[in-house]
């Protein structure tokens, strides 16, 4: 699989995921956008070891969840590049409560961020796909079909992101863009000590029936497929990285040990 | 007005809590600021002063004195530049 010559735009790619997703395409031959909103040192690390593997790297701060911000993101893209081939939607963010606790200000920062955002960067990202067709990947849970604690809002969002991703597949379909949703559950990452802290996720490490838990490279690996002309008749789903967690209820439920 | 009043006023208005009670000494709990009002008030600040701050910076800010200060440091800087 080689991705030479594409441009790709991972948003939240400083860290986590997102930099193995990152560094995934970009070990496949593609120049990356690394786009961060908190963290600028990460995001300046990932460009520089996107660049140790002879590829380009870009860094654009924006906050996904604010339009304004999307657009002068792909503004900045449309004016430097004139195109793009691969937009990865991954940046999230999410507020960890139970479903009482729950405000009007929680449900819009989330929902702007993790769902909302898909449909504006491929809004945009559409335009400089134009007539060279492309890949749009989005980064799902498996809270959006299973209830985690204190999850509401994330799954929520995770949920409208993969129907979302459906409605994108089948009309941007004629324009030979293909549009996927990959759906991890718990992620080795730093985000995840904030999640356990917060409550969002249990500890599961040991309930995974593959034996280990997810780390961001086994989910940047499903993304470089799904990238590749390879995956070219799969449109529209969710596929699902979980290390077996989700196929056994009973893992699910942290009593697989 | 000066950078205290403007992020008073920013801290005010996404806790929505009257300003007059935010004083250098109010830590975020007392202005009923959970972690999503801190990071929407770094956010407008950051956006308010065109500067950046850092994560590991703002969470060292004890109390709203400590968040005051570290913007003013920063727009002093800037105004150097």
């Amino acid at each position: 699989m080689s991705l030479e010559g594409k441009l790709a735009l991972v948003t939240g790619s400083g860290r986590g995921i997102g930099r193995a997703i990152a560094l995934k395409l970009a070990s496949q031959g593609a120049d990356i956008i690394v786009n961060f909103f908190r963290h600028r040192d990460s995001a300046e690390q990932t460009a520089k070891d996107i660049e140790a593997l002879g590829v380009k790297a870009e860094v654009i701060r924006a906050n996904v969840g604010d339009p304004v911000k999307i657009d002068e993101m792909f503004d900045t893209i449309g004016n430097k590049f004139g195109r793009l081939d691969i937009l990865i939607s991954n940046a999230a963010s999410g507020v960890g409560r139970p479903v009482v606790d729950i405000d009007v200000k929680a449900w819009e920062w989330t929902m702007d961020i993790n769902a909302r955002a898909l449909l504006l960067c491929a809004q945009r990202a559409v335009k400089l796909m134009e007539g060279r067709g492309g890949k749009i990947v989005s980064i799902s849970s498996l809270g959006s079909r299973f209830v985690l604690p204190n999850y509401t809002i994330v799954g929520v969002s995770k949920a409208a992101l993969e129907a979302l991703t459906r409605y994108l597949a089948i009309e941007l379909a004629p324009q030979n863009i293909c549009v996927n949703t990959v759906a991890a559950s718990a992620v080795e990452t730093e985000a995840l000590k904030f999640y356990f802290k917060e409550g969002l996720v249990k500890d599961n490490r040991q309930a995974t029936p593959a034996g280990r838990m997810v780390v961001p490279e086994d989910v940047a690996n499903v993304v470089a497929f799904l990238c590749s002309e390879e995956a070219f008749m799969i449109r529209g789903q969710t596929i699902i990285v979980d290390g077996g967690t989700s196929a056994g209820l009973f893992t699910l439920a942290g009593k697989g040990e | 007005m000066t950078v205290e009043e403007q992020v008073r006023d920013i801290v005010a208005k996404i806790t929505r809590v009257d300003k007059s009670i935010i004083t250098r000494q109010s830590t975020f709990k007392e202005i009923k600021a959970d972690s999503l009002d801190v990071v929407q008030a770094l956010v407008a600040v950051e956006e308010t002063f065109g500067i950046e701050i850092p994560d590991e910076e703002a969470q060292k800010f004890q109390n709203f004195g400590d968040f005051v200060s570290y913007v003013e440091s920063r727009v002093a800087q800037e105004e150097k530049v």
